[in-house]
């Protein structure tokens, strides 16, 4: 069933429907929030928030634009109240010793995860860490990126290149053999 | 994009998180957009009432007990009191358990114990028992979590660290010695809190 269909279907009054909504999206709610603020509290707080907002802004959704892409925009809308209203960012993510730099890249797990860089992401200005997750945990474009964030592409795509160099000096990159 | 390192980071950004998967936060989702809908169809802008109620329950809750809401404490509390184990106790909201019993509440406690191998929280509402209700350790963050429905009314409580270290709430309102000398942490759950 499309997304479209589900909210037509709770928009007629059937809103056990929108946990369809819930099941098809939070999966990717939960890396885009989790990484952006870091801890798993204030990502699922952040999360519920936006389902709600979504829930209660539904027949103001125009299908012009993807349900996945105007979901994003109420998220990082949301995960920025929460870090602004918190002010907790430079607390949220512990400091990594520095002596444990040398074995992180090994650290990474068969199935992609980097827990180090979960870490490190904190360490990022807000706004790179926000543009770098969108891009990848997303896989939203440049453009959906713009929609989703109020700011330019270029200067999106500046932010993620900003934020390659970043992480690449946080984690001090081993070459590979 | 273009070099190995980028590739990387661009895979380990796209990999789950454990809260993806979990199935009661799913759940607790639909409990909110329930509690809106019976206060109005979608389009229809109304206050958020549990949010207003949750949110007044956590200020209010986290002054009772002397702490200062959801923190990371390893920015705020000391190395020795962090080594020893951080407390954090909030209630997150008590309408989702409303069809169980309206004075249930829940709880979310939080403990950040960087080296610890498992951890357990003890108290009256399970009759102190060190095995029954473990908290769960958020990725390998030093985060360890569990939450619980309790009644409203005083709760006494500990963590077990390692199935053999109690480690109180250094920073609740008030902690004390049981009869055997162990220090214990005390919770006061109040509707008068809200």
């Amino acid at each position: 069933m499309s997304d479209r269909v589900i909210i037509q279907r709770v928009l007629e009054g059937d809103v056990e429907a929108f946990s369809r909504l819930v099941d098809l999206h939070y999966a990717r709610c939960a890396r885009i929030a989790f990484r952006i603020l870091g801890n798993r509290e204030d990502a699922e707080e952040a999360i519920q928030d936006a389902f709600l907002r979504a829930f209660k802004a539904l027949s103001d959704y125009e299908d012009r634009e993807r349900f996945s892409a105007w979901l994003t925009r109420i998220l990082v809308n949301q995960c920025r109240t929460v870090l602004a209203r918190t002010k907790r960012r430079d607390a949220l993510f512990a400091d990594v010793d520095p002596q444990r730099l040398d074995f992180i890249v090994a650290m990474e797990s068969d199935d992609g995860r980097w827990p180090e860089l979960e870490h490190v992401l904190g360490r990022l200005p807000a706004q790179q860490r926000e543009a770098i997750v969108l891009k990848y945990a997303d896989d939203l474009t440049y453009e959906e990126m713009a929609r989703v964030t109020g700011a330019g592409e270029s200067a999106l795509k500046m932010r993620v290149q900003r934020a390659f160099a970043r992480l690449r000096a946080l984690l001090q990159e081993v070459p590979s053999v | 994009m273009s070099d190995w390192f980028e590739r990387r980071v661009a895979r380990a950004l796209r990999a789950d998180v454990p809260l993806a998967v979990d199935e009661s936060a799913r759940r607790r989702v639909m409990a909110r957009v329930r509690e809106a809908a019976a206060d109005g169809h979608p389009g229809r802008r109304r206050g958020d009432a549990w949010s207003r109620i949750s949110r007044h329950s956590i200020v209010a809750l986290s002054l009772a007990a002397g702490i200062g809401g959801i923190t990371t404490l390893s920015a705020v509390v000391p190395q020795a009191r962090r080594d020893a184990g951080a407390l954090s106790a909030v209630v997150i909201g008590d309408s989702v358990v409303s069809t169980l019993h309206d004075t249930l509440r829940l709880v979310r406690l939080i403990l950040d114990a960087p080296d610890a191998r498992r951890v357990a929280v003890a108290g009256d509402f399970n009759r102190w028992d060190a095995e029954a209700t473990p908290l769960v350790r958020d990725g390998r963050s030093p985060r360890w979590s569990v939450t619980l429905a309790l009644r409203d009314g005083a709760h006494r409580y500990a963590f077990v660290v390692d199935g053999t270290r109690w480690v109180p709430d250094p920073r609740a309102e008030r902690s004390a010695r049981d009869e055997s000398g162990r220090l214990y942490s005390l919770l006061t759950l109040s509707r008068t809190a809200n």
